[in-house]
């Protein structure tokens, strides 16, 4: 495609006038404000949308293994036994959780589990905005579900240069 | 000890030292000058993590190219290579014993009456280091850079020396001490030759490889040019000789243009008697106006290096011999027309006309734009 520029009129030919303007121009972005995040020491609270980290409540958990079902790549585990306990003054049967581990170093955090979940407020959710889930071991990444749970009281791994522990946002719901 | 011995050889000796010394400090920190500030004009922070504000950087790049390892190409001409960075960092340093910083004789190392000649002639043989450097590391990028170097130092140290005769018209004298003293008693000389001093700044831009005309070192059709194959303390000299040379160009461009250590026009301001005056002190305050003109045309390097994209090989030397040299020239005839009738006024008038009406061009009143992505916030 033949593209048509503007003619140069003899004075921004000779003057070089519009070298000017460019002067100009880097010598205002000079005093602007920069928008960089110098990471470690400052940090972007995620918007409320944002799906960071796993947490998981044992309370409200009802065991139906709707989450696991729901995983595309089947990387929640899930034990169940029943347990006859008395609700109300009666004997009900009622699921106990065993087990429930998420391989989370497979996951991709598409949140499905979290739209499948039966129960309300949702027994496992990624709204955490919780993004620092870098480890040093791979197995590091493969959570039970009291790690799931006290995930926010983890003992650090890392230590950051100012020696403060990131302030961890509440979750959005 | 004789006087004599001490007046023309332990003196200039011991100046030209402090004066060296100075430099290099200002050289080290125009590095982080230089990367600061263009980040910032490109919209990032540049280097901030080594102290305070990122001020240790001066001291920590020396440091990486002490300790780095200094790799020698097999294929090199060893002699030639080693010859390379060396070279032209003796002119860059030598010519700083030619320029006034203060009120002379106390701060200038050694006052010679062609010093306009002999800083032009020195600072054109820098090139022979790069050429060198560029043809012994044995690599075609090398010696494309080194070419390309050549090539342009020859056709801008045209408009260069040419630039510089008017101001050689006005003040009849190649003693950089005698011009800035003509500058005082007059007008500074780049209101009485706006277009000379115009093509100075394009030609010591041309001179130092710096960014519109930085080809020998394109880094993205050569690599890095000349200097590809350098590592370590090799790299850091030519770096150090390519800042030197910048600084003798700044040095150059106040003196010549900008009235050297002096604040004032027309015999008014601070002068040089008046500063002689003060005594010490008012030496030292000559120094230090030297010293904030110049780092001002330093910083106007790295404006320009954050402002203009490169030229193709062609414009440059389009722009070389086709506008910058007639202009050169023209500006000398027009000069020697007027020097010749005694109207120098005429030139002052002429050079104040042309910088307000850039002033008036560039902060015309304009439509304010508004940023498309702003529209919906507004």
């Amino acid at each position: 495609m033949q593209v048509e520029y503007p003619k140069p009129s003899w004075s921004d030919r000779f003057l070089l006038l519009d070298f000017l303007e460019g002067l100009r121009t880097t010598w205002r972005e000079l005093w602007k404000p920069k928008v960089t995040i110098r990471y470690p020491e400052e940090r972007i609270e995620p918007a409320n949308r944002f799906r960071g980290m796993f947490r998981f409540s044992f309370d409200r958990c009802i065991a139906c293994k709707l989450c696991a079902v729901a995983c595309p790549i089947d990387i929640i585990y899930i034990d169940v036994h029943d347990e006859m306990r008395e609700v109300d003054g009666k004997q009900k049967k009622l699921k106990v959780l065993d087990r429930y581990d998420i391989d989370v170093k497979r996951c991709m955090f598409c949140s499905l589990c979290e739209e499948a979940c039966p129960t309300k407020p949702k027994s496992i959710w990624l709204t955490t905005k919780t993004y620092e889930l870098a480890t040093y071991d791979r197995n590091d990444l493969y959570f039970n579900m009291q790690q799931l749970e006290y995930w926010e009281e983890r003992p650090e791994t890392t230590e950051l240069p100012g020696g403060e522990l990131p302030a961890i946002e509440g979750e959005a719901r | 000890m004789s006087p004599l011995f001490l007046k023309y050889l332990v003196w200039p000796l011991v100046k030209f030292l402090i004066a060296f010394l100075i430099v290099q400090v200002i050289v080290a920190a125009m590095n982080w000058v230089e990367r600061r500030t263009l980040g910032l004009m490109q919209a990032r922070l540049g280097p901030n993590r080594v102290g305070w504000k990122g001020l240790l950087q001066i001291v920590a790049d020396p440091i990486k190219f002490i300790l780095k390892e200094d790799i020698v190409p097999s294929s090199s001409e060893k002699v030639a290579y080693f010859l390379g960075p060396m070279l032209p960092l003796i002119p860059a340093f030598l010519v700083f014993c030619l320029i006034p910083f203060g009120p002379p004789p106390t701060y200038i190392a050694a006052r010679v009456n062609v010093a306009l000649l002999l800083i032009l002639a020195l600072t054109s043989t820098g090139v022979y280091g790069i050429i060198l450097g560029g043809w012994a590391s044995n690599n075609k990028y090398s010696l494309m850079g080194g070419l390309r170097s050549a090539a342009q130092m020859v056709s801008y140290e045209v408009p260069f020396g040419l630039s510089i005769v008017g101001v050689l018209m006005l003040s009849g004298s190649f003693d950089l001490v005698k011009i800035v003293r003509y500058q005082e008693t007059n007008a500074w000389n780049f209101l009485a030759q706006i277009v000379a001093c115009f093509i100075f700044l394009v030609a010591m831009n041309a001179e130092n490889n710096r960014t519109p005309f930085d080809l020998p070192e394109a880094e993205s059709e050569l690599v890095a040019g000349y200097h590809t194959e350098y590592s370590a303390m090799k790299f850091a000299f030519f770096m150090l000789a390519e800042y030197s040379a910048m600084l003798v160009n700044c040095c150059l461009m106040v003196s010549l243009f900008f009235g050297g250590w002096t604040l004032g026009m027309f015999g008014v301001g601070l002068t040089t008697d008046v500063l002689r005056s003060w005594g010490l002190w008012g030496g030292l305050l000559g120094c230090a106006i030297f010293t904030a003109k110049v780092m001002a045309f330093m910083m106007m390097y790295v404006w320009f290096r954050a402002t203009f994209p490169r030229f193709r090989f062609d414009q440059l030397m389009d722009l070389g011999w086709k506008w910058m040299i007639p202009l050169a020239l023209g500006n000398i005839f027009v000069t020697g027309i007027i020097v010749l009738a005694g109207q120098e006024r005429l030139l002052y008038w002429f050079g104040g006309g042309a910088i307000v009406l850039t002033a008036f061009y560039l902060f015309r009143p304009r439509p304010k734009v508004v940023h498309a992505s702003r529209v919906s916030e507004a």
